[in-house]
């Protein structure tokens, strides 16, 4: 099989996958038993009005119906309007977009950046102290939870010992945002050589990007020390031992075969995590994606909700066809699989 | 003891604060963290954190007096004085009112405050039929229209005792209807989308950016008629977490907070970098009863329910002892507030002997639905069912979203049969009260109570022009409600507003909201 067969059957797959989590997260919501109406409707309005406001958004139609109005347009690039701010749904993501991207991917990549070699040395060492105090870290990131941390970082870096900004978004008060080009303000003020914005943007960036990186660290210290130790384990090794191989050259041979399930196991994290960091968000008044959703959910904004979770779903698409490029560098004989 | 140390992270933060133009800035900038920024700027059709700045934006043809206690400064419900307006006279029927306006004054686009503008804005109003139109449909008014450059004429299907206090809102509101009119399009006559990310009013401040879910900044009128608000710049930041919210006014960062929780301002009371200041409140915690649907529909139900209660134990455990108990659905603050005929002490015998009464001395069962709108809402429903159990009831508390609980007790819907919620007059006015929460028609009556012989009472009220009749119909009404008991009646949450120490000025108003000009900055 070649490369273009490969993703172009990935790509089809994404397909039903899209249209069985739109319709899940619509009929959700709806079981749910929430109806804006009478809301969309104003204060004063009566049941004839609150019916016609109904009918003007199809909730008078049946769910398939409904659905497929929906549709219809979602794939028209029109996922509706907030209710709550009015603006289309479509231009609230990709506004927000940025900045969760900016959060997740940053704090994903510091959290891999020290989580693998902790992992591996874990797994060396294993048994023996090093071995203990990373398993102890990584269970210590395991068990605190997200929104506590966050707080309890902001309590400590920025209330008691004032190392760090106050969480208060992703700029200081004020400086006006740079001119928007990747959507991230630490990137468009150097593109647009706005120092002071940058270091703010950073300033703003170190803490947030921290929880997701303890967060993200924790299960990949954990996983990478086990995918280590199977491999570590394995027939190959053992001889390549036997043979008296020097422990760097070794290490070599593990790593290469440990590469392509730490990989994957990395594009899980990172995919899952959008969870995770939208609570970071929240605390930190970030203003991303995350934050969008979550307030849509607690608020019941039907149509951001809806919006959102697709755009978690295509997220985890783009996510694993990305890894499985990279297992496909890693490991051609994958694509026979 | 917390030590005060400088980064190079945080000093990169406020690098921009070190300079002299932007320390004189800072001098006049009120920094604000509110739960998130305002989701729209029309006062017609209300979003979160619409209210809270409208009310900056756009003035009423009058206002309340002011008045000082104690070295601080508060409104005068019983008085009403000239805003927008500088004078008024009235028909000798009652129904026509015209008002003279106050020349010269501006709006931040230049334009003038013309009677064509008053007649806009009411228009706009009347055609949404929102917040506007209830507010107008209370107070009798039918049409206003512009008899010269500076006189607008209302009226009224009948004379309203309630007319000039409904005039101090923020809605209907006046508009700057030459700049508006720049954004209307043949689909939006109102400029609704421009109204979306814009303001243009005649108040003391407005709309100069808007970056959704992030910030916005305000800034004062330079032609503001009471001249220029010491405070020239407002920079709204949301701030979702009402924990970060607090760290961030203990911290120095903001000097003002949007809505904290009692629990918090009680913390924040023995911290000396925060100033907490309070008001009597407005708006009562209440547990409503929908009286169309079993078992509420007895009113010996009711009745059983509010003898069940004991009020001053909720007061205690779910708003640590402040507020004012409420004994009437008319605020304590409000001119014509009666306690007197109040009849619910706790009896929880008497309740017992109701609801065997009513048949059912074997109990019963029922869901109590809450939401996040209000603070207190979790905690009051936990402690109500709790009480309600020593009667034979169980109540199960159950949790809805904010916009479901609203949507489900809105007028044309109020299907929901027990559940918490918070209401209270905008206008201090009682006769605006009862119209409000115990007329049939009332838009925050929301579980269907409806008692003809109560809403000829309001009616009769409302037209009245006479004080002394007018006491006595509200004196009845008040009376009424509490024999039809359609609400548990808890308490009056005190109003709270934390600040930094620096800030002074603040006055309360009737909307719960500080107006940004009341203020100063030490």
């Amino acid at each position: 099989m070649n490369l273009a067969k490969f993703l172009g059957r990935r790509l089809l797959l994404l397909v039903p996958l899209l249209l069985i989590v739109a319709f899940a997260t619509f009929s959700l919501v709806r079981f749910g038993g929430q109806d804006p109406s009478a809301m969309l409707a104003g204060p004063t309005a009566t049941e004839a009005e609150i019916a016609r406001v109904r009918s003007a958004y199809s909730m008078d139609q049946p769910l398939a119906v409904q659905f497929a109005t929906w549709l219809g347009r979602a794939v028209q690039g029109d996922l509706g309007k907030s209710w709550l701010s009015n603006r289309p749904v479509l231009t609230e993501l990709i506004d927000r977009a940025p900045s969760t991207l900016e959060l997740l991917l940053t704090g994903v990549a510091l959290g891999a950046l020290v989580g693998v070699p902790a992992g591996i040395y874990s797994a060396f060492r294993r048994g023996k102290a090093a071995d203990y105090v990373a398993r102890t870290v990584a269970l210590f990131g395991f068990s605190i939870p997200t929104y506590f941390l966050a707080l309890a970082m902001l309590m400590i870096f920025f209330y008691a010992l004032d190392w760090a900004p106050p969480g208060m978004g992703r700029l200081n008060l004020m400086l006006d945002p740079p001119p928007r080009i990747t959507g991230s303000y630490f990137l468009d003020a150097l593109l647009a050589g706005k120092g002071e914005v940058a270091r703010s943007a950073f300033s703003q960036l170190v803490l947030p990007v921290l929880c997701v990186a303890i967060a993200a660290a924790a299960p990949v210290v954990s996983q990478v020390r086990a995918i280590m130790l199977d491999v570590l384990a394995a027939d190959h090794i053992s001889y390549a031992r036997a043979q008296g191989l020097r422990q760097a050259l070794i290490a070599r041979i593990a790593l290469r075969g440990a590469a392509t399930p730490v990989v994957t196991f990395i594009g899980a994290e990172l995919a899952s995590l959008v969870g995770t960091t939208s609570l970071i968000e929240y605390v930190f008044a970030w203003g991303g994606v995350g934050q969008l959703g979550l307030e849509a959910i607690i608020k019941g904004d039907f149509a951001v909700v809806q919006g959102y979770v697709l755009m978690l779903a295509l997220f985890s698409v783009a996510v694993f066809l990305v890894v499985d490029l990279l297992v496909l560098a890693l490991e051609p004989r994958a694509m026979l699989r | 003891m917390k030590f005060r140390r400088r980064s190079l992270l945080a000093t990169a933060s406020f690098l921009p604060l070190t300079s002299g133009l932007a320390q004189s800035q800072a001098a006049k900038t009120l920094l604000l963290a509110a739960a998130s920024t305002p989701e729209g700027f029309d006062g017609d059709a209300l979003r979160p954190g619409t209210q809270e700045v409208v009310v900056q934006v756009y003035e009423g043809l009058t206002r309340y007096a002011r008045m000082t206690r104690d070295g601080r400064t508060y409104l005068d419900s019983g008085k009403i004085e000239g805003n927008l307006a500088e004078s008024w006279s009235m028909s000798a029927d009652g129904k026509t009112w015209t008002f003279k306006l106050r020349q010269g004054v501006k709006s931040p686009f230049g334009n003038e405050l013309t009677s064509a503008d008053v007649e806009w804005g009411w228009n706009k109003s009347f055609f949404q039929k929102r917040t506007g139109n209830f507010i107008a449909s209370v107070a009798n008014v039918t049409g206003v229209k512009a008899v010269s450059k500076y006189e607008v004429a209302f009226t009224l299907s009948a004379p309203s005792s309630i007319l000039l206090s409904c005039l101090t809102l923020y809605t209907p509101s006046i508009y700057d209807s030459t700049e508006m009119k720049k954004h209307a399009t043949p689909d939006d006559p109102w400029a609704l989308k421009w109204m979306e990310g814009n303001t243009a009013g005649f108040g003391a401040y407005h709309l100069e950016s808007l970056r959704p879910s992030e910030q916005a900044v305000f800034v004062a009128n330079p032609n503001y008629f009471r001249g220029p608000p010491a405070i020239q710049r407002v920079v709204y930041r949301a701030v979702p977490s009402g924990a970060s919210r607090v760290s961030l006014l203990r911290a120095g960062q903001v000097q003002w907070i949007d809505r904290p929780t009692v629990q918090q301002v009680i913390e924040m009371q023995k911290d000396r970098r925060v100033k907490v200041e309070e008001h009597e409140g407005r708006t009562m915690s209440s547990v409503r009863m929908n009286t169309a649907m079993k078992p509420f529909d007895d009113v010996r139900v009711r009745r059983a329910f509010n003898y069940a209660i004991d009020k001053s134990k909720l007061k205690q455990s779910v708003l640590f002892g402040t507020g004012d108990t409420a004994l009437s659905i008319v605020p304590p603050i409000v001119n014509g507030y009666d306690p007197s005929s109040f009849p619910y002490s706790y009896d929880p015998a008497k309740a017992k002997a109701l609801l065997a009464e009513a048949g059912y001395a074997n109990g019963l069962s029922l869901e109590l639905n809450f939401s996040d709108i209000f603070w207190w809402e979790e905690q009051m429903a936990i402690q109500i069912a709790d009480q309600l159990k020593a009667v034979g009831v169980t109540a199960k508390p159950q949790r809805i979203t904010g916009s479901d609980m609203r949507a489900r007790t809105a007028p044309g819907k109020q299907e929901l049969l027990f559940f918490t919620f918070e209401d209270g007059p905008i206008v201090l006015d009682p006769v605006y009260t009862m119209a409000l929460l115990a007329h049939s028609k009332g838009v925050s009556n929301r579980a269907r109570y409806a008692n003809p012989a109560m809403d000829a009472l309001i009616d009769r009220a409302r037209v009245s022009t006479d004080m002394t009749a007018r006491v006595n119909v509200v004196k009845q009404a008040q009376k009424m409600w509490a024999e039809d008991a359609p609400w548990i009646m808890t308490v009056y949450p005190k109003t709270f507003e934390a600040m930094a120490t620096g800030v002074s000025g603040w006055v309360p108003h009737p909307d719960d909201h500080e107006r940004w000009s009341d203020l100063k900055l030490g």
